[in-house]
């Protein structure tokens, strides 16, 4: 319909409307017994080969869907506290699908719940073995020297602290998507973890792992009535499918939220919460620096104008501080996870992402 | 005609937007208190402290009972994941073997499109 056609279209009357909810109502009490006797979503449904799994890293690699792809391959390193299939939601609501589409090659280091003895793991493990091992695998599998890394959330601040302790390669570019670096401006999550008040060595010496009922109840706080107000919406657009499947496969992601190893978690809240090392340009992993001002490989960086987790003030400064001289920043309209997944990324974060990467990765 | 300022479906829809971003709000202000870190600290180091004594009565409890207890099924796990790590290792190592097998006598399973895509702005032809 043309935006002019839009325009001639009378206002519902009244009788209508009142028609046309006593219809909604009546399918929502139809579609609601369907939605709780149906299976939820199924997500992640690229093809994709396991490479290597070890632990609570899995990495994996997905089927080319191009003729002819890019020179240098992408290893995507998902955020430790939820799932790697957010960025695999559904065939058409999928941005690993739209990047193999594009000619990308595509790896993704995703985990798994790190088990009770993997309590220990540190950002040692992560930055110094784990990221470093996929690249490695990334490199013998594609028999390409140079990899592109993208790295989402806490994803990104690994990545920074792998690109800052590889200097040397060999990283060809980096992307980093509502990547915090200020941590004194995450200030819920601050005020969570007052170190005046909030005992972390009481709380990993006791429970180890933290489970991710707390990583999620930490989430769900920044925004205590939103979930309220979803299920109201969820009710209200019952009737409607596209609304209803979309909300299910968001919900069951948020809802399939990561322990997190108790000791990497200590390391973040001290290191990064309490020290903010990482903006201070003092923190080291496994006694070395990474300082991210030693970074000089080309780097995007996107953040959401409505973030609710990494403010944009805690995302503001990894641009200013990298050394890279090829460096960009895009805010986009969006939040935390609209950024990257559901239409509003389809429509802005997606081919920009593309045509950033395409002239850089030949 | 129902006008969007008289129609009673926006006016409910534009009630809920408005309370969502006002409690919202309204909370984030009371969590910056504080007090809000300080009850949120002390409740944290009770449940941790409750959940740690309740795990050192259920160790003591299960020993008597004569049954493994979770730190015992924990060295288990962790015997466990080391050999997974060496299946794993042997698996990648296969692997290769099987590659290099394969790609010398040319029985190499499906060819992977080749590395030779250019940008749009390169191509010359339609992104």
């Amino acid at each position: 319909m043309t935006a002019a056609a839009q325009q001639k279209k009378p206002e519902p009357s009244i009788q209508d409307r009142i028609q046309q909810e006593v219809q909604r109502a009546i399918q929502r009490s139809v579609k609601g017994v369907e939605y709780f006797a149906s299976a939820a979503p199924v997500v992640g449904t690229t093809a994709k080969d396991v490479l290597h799994s070890r632990g609570t890293m899995k990495l994996y690699h997905y089927r080319p869907l191009a003729d002819e792809i890019y020179r240098v391959p992408i290893l995507i390193v998902m955020a430790t506290t939820n799932r790697g299939y957010v960025l695999d939601m559904v065939p058409g609501q999928s941005l690993i699908e739209f990047l193999l589409k594009r000619g990308f090659d595509i790896y993704m280091l995703d985990w798994t719940a790190p088990r009770p003895e993997e309590r220990g793991l540190k950002f040692e493990d992560y930055v110094l073995d784990f990221i470093p091992d996929c690249v490695r695998r990334v490199q013998q599998d594609s028999g390409e020297t140079d990899v592109s890394v993208i790295g989402y959330c806490f994803g990104g601040v690994l990545s920074l602290l792998y690109a800052s302790t590889h200097a040397d390669g060999p990283l060809k570019n980096l992307v980093c998507f509502t990547t915090p670096i200020d941590f004194r401006q995450m200030k819920l999550f601050q005020n969570f973890s007052d170190r005046r008040y909030f005992d972390v060595d009481r709380l990993v010496d006791s429970i180890g792992n933290v489970p991710p009922e707390m990583i999620f109840q930490s989430f769900e706080m920044l925004r205590p009535a939103s979930r309220s107000i979803g299920q109201i919406q969820l009710w209200e657009n019952m009737w409607n499918d596209e609304f209803v499947k979309s909300y299910r496969i968001f919900d069951r992601w948020a809802q399939d939220t990561l322990p997190l190893a108790g000791e990497y978690f200590r390391q973040t809240t001290k290191d990064l919460m309490w020290d903010n090392k990482l903006y201070e340009r003092t923190m080291t992993v496994g006694g070395r620096r990474a300082d991210i001002s030693r970074i000089k490989v080309p780097i995007l960086h996107a953040v959401a104008e409505h973030d609710h987790i990494v403010p944009y003030d805690a995302a503001k400064p990894l641009i200013a501080t990298v050394g890279s001289d090829d460096k960009e920043e895009v805010i986009l309209k969006g939040g935390h996870i609209s950024l990257v997944a559901g239409p509003n990324a389809i429509k802005r974060l997606w081919p920009k992402l593309d045509s950033w990467l395409s002239e850089r990765s030949t | 005609m129902a006008d969007k300022g008289t129609d009673p479906v926006q006016m409910w829809h534009s009630f809920l937007a408005d309370m969502e971003k006002q409690v919202n709000s309204f909370s984030n202000q009371a969590m910056q208190s504080e007090e809000f870190s300080r009850v949120m600290g002390q409740m944290t180091g009770a449940s941790a402290g409750a959940k740690k004594a309740f795990g050192d009565f259920m160790e003591r409890y299960l020993a008597a009972m004569n049954l493994p207890s979770r730190s015992e099924l924990i060295d288990l796990g962790e015997r466990l994941h080391h050999i997974e790590g060496r299946l794993n290792d042997i698996m990648s190592l296969l692997q290769r073997v099987h590659t290099d097998v394969a790609s010398a006598d040319g029985t190499g399973g499906a060819p992977r499109p080749p590395r030779t895509k250019r940008p749009p702005s390169q191509a010359g032809g339609p992104p």
